[in-house]
């Protein structure tokens, strides 16, 4: 991971009130965040915490009431970079069915690069390798209706990869999944990151999902309450329930086994970790 | 009942059909619908559904399939046959089922009916193979650009078809939804299905208005994100598929023109007693 940034928020306030209203509410304010290219990052609050506006910040559909939002450079609030900027951040949203233009799975993953205007037989080649990489090649020719929620949403990521992308902002992809596809889509969005280095920003209010993080950031009540390593993150029960937000079960069991005296490490956020403590504990007697 | 309906649906393959550049396939449709309300006898009428029949031979997609699709239809028609038999009254009577009434069934009555039916269906038959040897994009293409000279009216022929392919895209989803929202108001006890009319009307009401809303929240998330995908209009706007029309397309355009001479030849051309049933429409 480099420290080339990739995004960057300088003292980014939004509101989606106009100016001339008496008094101003504001979605965010005063934000600074730097993603860095490679970096993984979930970003957890709850909801109304001014997460979704965040996303629609970072890819120039929202332009900051104050302050600048940058990518590689480019100012978000110049209309001249909205399309450069679009095709370097892709966004995927909460809700699959309505991201989903056309009716055919492949046709639907070259809509992005059919806008960009690419050649052809380029954007066949990129729609191939999109479906591919989200595992969904097989489904090229299915229609889109009568996919699950999981392949749907596999599906939408897809159309943001075909248009080859520096970084993928995913706003709460999961929340309408069931756990199946939750599974299907955290672990495409985990290759992504790990063997393409694809830069993931990854807005959830599951922690179990934020576990998997390089680095969490939380946003409470339209600010950044916290930005650190999941581990420093999830130590801080105080921090969480002032955010409204809960640890991880996996995290709680492991608390409380280190309470009764059981050697088990008090931070452990995955299920490999737990089976691995476990396993120490139980050869060592 | 509304699960059935098959707006749009596209059964992928590789049959000579499938291949077919859509625009073409567009126009040869049309081209057979001419032929069909050109056809005035039994002979035209017979060639016309065996055209249709080898189509579906062709496309390689099961009649079982089309079947399906077909069976609110085939109601209406049958109920529109129904009709046509007992409102002609020319021709020799065959029956006369209730002697006090002048209520007959004629020949010519039975005769109009199955013609009447056999046109429907094999307008169907053959209609329907092109939404589903194509896919809703490439057909929502081709009527873009069969349209694209009326740009010079300044048609915004590209918001034409785009709305086409959304629309076609978010039938089946918004069916589901529909379907969704009955069932939640019958589980709060409303009443779809009794009273008055005025009653039942009312009764619609608190199942469209959610739908209205939804479909209207689904447009705003939608808009949002093809803005995402660099949606920009057709500006600059590439093709993943390229149409070409080559020489399948002039062969099957050809055979549907030969088609339509064939069948105009037989229903205005004075061929004798050639054949057994005369033009009875
Ligand atoms: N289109 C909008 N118009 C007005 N207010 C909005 C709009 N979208 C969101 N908000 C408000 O902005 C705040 C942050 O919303 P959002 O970014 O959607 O939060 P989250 O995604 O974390 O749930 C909320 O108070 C919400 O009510
Ligand atoms: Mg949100």
């Amino acid at each position: 991971m480099g420290n080339d940034k990739l995004i960057s928020f300088e003292n980014v306030s939004f509101s989606y009130s106009d100016e001339s209203s008496e008094e101003i509410r504001y979605a965010l304010k005063d934000i600074n965040l730097a993603i860095h290219r490679g970096e993984f990052i979930a970003v957890l609050g709850h909801n109304g915490s001014g997460k979704s506006t965040l996303a629609k910040l970072s890819n120039s559909i929202y332009a900051p009431s104050s302050g600048k939002v940058f990518v590689e450079g480019m100012d978000t609030s110049d209309p001249e970079n909205e399309f450069p900027i679009r095709k370097k951040v892709g966004v995927v949203f909460q809700n699959p069915d309505n991201q989903i233009v056309a009716s055919i799975v492949e046709e639907d993953v070259a809509f992005g690069p059919e806008n960009l205007g690419i050649p052809p037989a380029e954007i066949r080649q990129r729609v191939d390798e999109a479906l591919r990489a989200v595992d969904m090649y097989g489904y090229r020719l299915h229609e889109t209706h009568r996919l699950s929620g999981g392949q749907k949403q596999r599906v939408a990521i897809a159309g943001m990869l075909a248009m080859q992308p520096e970084c993928l902002v995913l706003d709460e992809p999961t929340a309408m999944l069931d756990p199946m596809g939750r599974k299907e889509v955290m672990s495409i969005v985990r290759s992504l990151n790990r063997e393409r280095g694809m830069t993931v920003v990854y807005i959830t209010h599951y922690m179990e999902e934020a576990a998997l993080a390089d680095r969490v950031v939380i946003i409470d009540n339209s600010r950044i309450a916290a930005d650190a390593s999941p581990k420093q993150i999830f130590a801080d029960q105080a921090l969480l329930s002032r955010c409204g937000l809960a640890v991880p079960e996996i995290t709680q069991i492991a608390y409380l086994l280190n309470k009764m005296g059981f050697s088990v490490p008090p931070d452990i956020l995955t299920e490999e970790e737990m089976i691995q403590a476990i396993q120490t504990v139980s050869r060592s007697g | 009942m509304i699960r059935d309906i098959t707006i749009g649906q596209y059964f992928p393959g590789n049959s000579y059909l499938h291949k077919l550049d859509p625009r073409a396939k567009i126009v040869i449709t049309f081209i057979y619908i001419v032929a069909l309300f050109l056809c005035k006898n039994f002979f035209s009428l017979l060639l016309l559904l065996t055209v249709s029949v080898a189509a579906v031979l062709i496309s390689r997609i099961s009649f079982r399939v089309i079947l399906k699709g077909m069976k609110m239809i085939l109601l209406i028609i049958l109920f529109t046959a129904v009709l046509q038999v007992f409102y002609n009254d020319k021709g020799t009577v065959l029956w006369q089922p209730f002697p006090r009434w002048d209520f007959v069934i004629t020949d010519s009555g039975v005769f109009s009916a199955i013609f009447l039916s056999v046109r429907i269906v094999a307008l169907i038959l053959f209609s329907s193979l092109l939404t589903y040897t194509t896919s809703p994009t490439m057909l929502t293409d081709a009527i873009e650009r069969l349209l694209s000279p009326l740009k010079h009216l300044h048609v915004n022929v590209h918001a034409l078809s785009m709305m086409m392919t959304i629309a076609l895209r978010f039938i089946p989803t918004l069916i589901e939804e529909l379907n969704i929202i009955i069932s939640a108001q019958k589980a709060r006890g409303a009443d779809l299905d009794s009273g008055s009319l005025t009653k039942r009307a009312k009764a619609l009401i608190p199942i469209f208005v959610p739908l209205f809303v939804s479909a209207f929240r689904r447009a705003y998330e939608l808009a949002f994100a093809m803005e995402c995908r660099c949606y920009n209009g057709d500006n600059g706007r590439t093709r993943m598929k390229v149409m070409k029309l080559c020489l399948r397309d002039y062969l099957g355009l050809l055979a549907s023109i030969a088609l339509t001479a064939a069948v105009i030849v037989t229903s205005y051309l004075d061929l004798g007693s050639l054949f057994l049933f005369e033009s009875v429409i």
